[in-house]
């Protein structure tokens, strides 16, 4: 089963009526989405509204699709669609105040107007990353191959069984190993 | 709980042996599966420098609620409900057909003896006395032979009434009275659709 049919699975389920199929494809796509978004919007807050938008629209929408392309392409469509119809609303609004001439200058834009993610949000991701990265230091060389060549160069099991010459069992194994010992480090993060 | 785990783990790369269906029953159903998958995309999209700047960990939750919040927009109706309804449809439309058109012949058959009935009977057999009219001028009429053929003339009258008194005392009663018969029959839920009509045309025709 492929991503096209895991995800086609969770698709066919949502439109049966299962919405617990639709929260695992949020939590699947969920900081994808955020990131496109991100391109267009700045704001977090903003980014994340838009996003969540973006969710919500696709499951009024999801019997319209039909697989004719991957789930993620039609989710990141609507994405992209929803971020730029923000923006053109937002560009037709009054901005809601004024600039001196002799300010304008200086004037940034909406920088100075940003509401950034809040602090214990930064300081929580900014602490997942160095969790993980400490753990994945600390993997058998093994488990870090293994785990490497599967989520930053993106092989698969047959590739990584051939450059790693080991049974595709066995590198089966060793990512799963090598996450579940990743996992024990961050699960206190995020409990 | 490994070997589920594994499974898991081998899910996300988008490897699953036969039992996916089965998995992915148990991650929808199991909390602490899904915070487990959620830990091991966190691990992936930080190794791929994807996470974003601030990791939201109530975004699902608050998609998740809006959505169930929305009771008002319509929920979109499943295909496979849809494909079952359609189904269901076509079987019950196939299994009501012969029933329809029987019920139809049935009608056909009913109206076909009420208008035929009271043919069928003998002239000076004791009747339903529908009409009412003066004996003088029924025993004239049937005494009269036409050119043309056979003519009969219905004597089976059994009661005066009042009713064609009325007519001719007050124009425009026959109107009011076909328009409220028209109208009960109508309204009537014992006698709908064709029947009622037929009637009606059927009494007209006998003034």
């Amino acid at each position: 089963m492929g991503t096209n049919l895991l995800d086609a699975e969770l698709v066919k389920r949502v439109q049966a009526g299962d919405t617990g199929a639709f929260d695992l494809l949020v939590q699947k796509y969920q900081h994808k989405v955020i990131n496109l978004v991100g391109r267009f919007v700045s704001d977090h807050a903003e980014c994340q509204d838009i996003a969540q938008d973006a969710f919500i629209k696709a499951y009024r929408a999801i019997n319209g699709f039909r697989g004719d392309s991957q789930f993620y392409t039609w989710l990141y469509r609507i994405a992209a669609n929803t971020a730029k119809n923000h923006l053109a609303s937002r560009a037709r609004k009054s901005p809601g105040y004024t600039i001196d001439v002799d300010d304008a200058q200086h004037f940034e834009g909406e920088s100075g107007l940003k509401e950034y993610a809040n602090p214990e949000n930064l300081l929580l991701t900014d602490e997942i990353r160095q969790t993980i990265f400490t753990a994945i230091e600390k993997l058998p060389d093994d488990l870090k191959s293994a785990i490497t060549l599967r989520e930053i160069d993106g092989l698969s099991y047959e590739e990584i069984a051939n450059v790693m010459d080991c049974p595709i069992g066995t590198v089966r194994s060793r990512i799963f190993r090598a996450r579940d010992v990743i996992d024990k480090e961050l699960r206190p993060l995020l409990e | 709980m490994t070997d589920l785990n594994e499974k898991l783990s081998l899910l996300l790369d988008d490897y699953a042996d036969d039992n996916a269906d089965t998995t992915i029953d148990e991650v929808i159903g199991d909390i602490n599966l899904q915070y487990r998958t959620r830990r091991y995309r966190i691990i992936g999209e930080a190794m791929r420098n994807e996470l974003p700047q601030a990791i939201d960990t109530g975004f699902h939750s608050a998609v998740m609620a809006q959505i169930h919040d929305q009771a008002a927009v319509p929920t979109p109706a499943p295909i496979a409900a849809q494909e079952s309804t359609v189904r269901h449809s076509l079987l019950s439309w196939m299994t009501l057909k012969p029933l329809a058109g029987l019920a139809i012949a049935a009608s056909v058959a009913m109206i076909t003896v009420a208008l035929w009935q009271p043919l069928k009977q003998e002239p000076g057999q004791p009747g339903d006395g529908l009409v009412s009219a003066d004996q003088e001028k029924i025993q004239k009429l049937a005494g009269q032979q036409l050119e043309g053929g056979a003519v009969t003339v219905s004597t089976r009258v059994q009661s005066p009434g009042t009713r064609w008194k009325v007519e001719r005392e007050s124009p425009g009663m026959q109107q009011k009275l076909n328009a409220y018969l028209v109208n009960h029959t109508e309204q009537s839920n014992s006698m709908q659709g064709l029947i009622p009509q037929a009637r009606v045309a059927g009494f007209d025709a006998r003034q």
